[in-house]
């Protein structure tokens, strides 16, 4: 079924992609995204404690959560015409190789204004553990003239 | 137009010529740098990620959107902090720990698009030791079109 901005409930679930953690997706993401930080590459620099913090490894971009919450949102967005506007995370826990995570949103509330209407979605990334690694909260316009990809 | 030199990918050399926390002056805007956004960047950032959407690759498919030519994911911004930003850029402090982001997008970045970044530290604080800069972010296109704008928290390294 086509989603539409008035078809949708607060407590709708959004599923994202799985995405498999590997020492060689963190190098690909280091490529794709310029960021080089030894905290994703170097293992001996990162058996160091960084003030309170100890990772004992490489550990994934924290920004590579926030991509695949991202490719989540537009891959329920575009058929429906609607728009991703907005995406704030925070990071809970470190992803390392090995990990296997997966995003997903909950639909919180909906709202229309002078000029468009508008759909706030709680989002969250959890391990193959069911702990909670990146949490957040995404903005999805749906546009008065919806043009469906 | 302006490019970025070869990138350096050692992000260890020229470490001594980065801000460190106590130089970092909220409001001081940082250096940055044009950037010619390429069909095949876009490509290699939608490939770290999984994302498979026609909009990206398929420019006949694109032209029947609402777009009318490819687009890159709004998340390119990710890649766009980095290209746009020279080597002595305090976020590339080896130890930079990302403790969250939030962007709002205004237009998509297309390719060949060469994109401008207005970028500074907005804010600086200690929090459980931990010393905190917040930087506040806006990426232009080459009409001056804002495509996107976001605020990221690092914790700098000590």
């Amino acid at each position: 079924m086509t989603t539409t901005f008035d078809s949708l409930s607060a407590g709708d679930l959004i599923d994202g992609p799985q995405f498999a953690v590997t020492r060689e997706s963190i190098r690909l993401f280091c490529d794709a995204s310029l960021d080089y930080n030894p905290l994703h590459l170097d293992d001996e620099y990162m058996k160091g404690s960084f003030g309170k913090t100890h990772f004992g490894g490489i550990i994934m971009h924290g920004m590579n959560n926030f991509g695949l919450i991202s490719r989540m949102i537009t891959d329920w967005a575009y058929p429906a015409g609607a728009v991703h506007r907005r995406l704030e995370t925070r990071w809970v826990k470190p992803v390392k190789p090995g990990d296997l995570i997966q995003p997903s949103g909950i639909i919180k509330a909906k709202q229309a204004t002078a000029k468009s209407r508008w759909v706030l979605i709680d989002v969250v990334v959890k391990n193959q553990h069911g702990e909670k690694v990146a949490s957040g909260e995404a903005m999805v316009e749906f546009p008065m003239d919806l043009f469906c990809q | 137009m302006a490019q970025a030199q070869a990138f350096e990918t050692d992000f260890w050399k020229d470490a001594n010529l980065r801000k460190v926390w106590d130089e970092i002056v909220p409001g001081a805007p940082r250096k940055t740098i044009p950037y010619t956004l390429t069909k095949e960047a876009i490509e290699l950032y939608c490939r770290s990620v999984g994302e498979t959407h026609p909009v990206y690759f398929d420019e006949a498919y694109a032209r029947t959107t609402r777009h009318g030519g490819l687009i890159a994911p709004p998340s390119i911004h990710i890649l766009l902090m980095f290209s746009c930003t020279p080597a002595d850029d305090w976020m590339r402090s080896p130890g930079t720990v990302n403790a969250g982001q939030s962007w709002s997008y205004n237009i998509p970045a297309r390719p060949n698009d060469v994109i401008r970044l207005e970028a500074r530290a907005l804010d600086k604080f200690i929090k459980r030791e931990r010393l905190f800069v917040v930087h506040d972010n806006v990426f232009f296109n080459q009409h001056g079109d804002v495509i996107c704008s976001g605020r990221g928290w690092t914790i700098r390294p000590m």
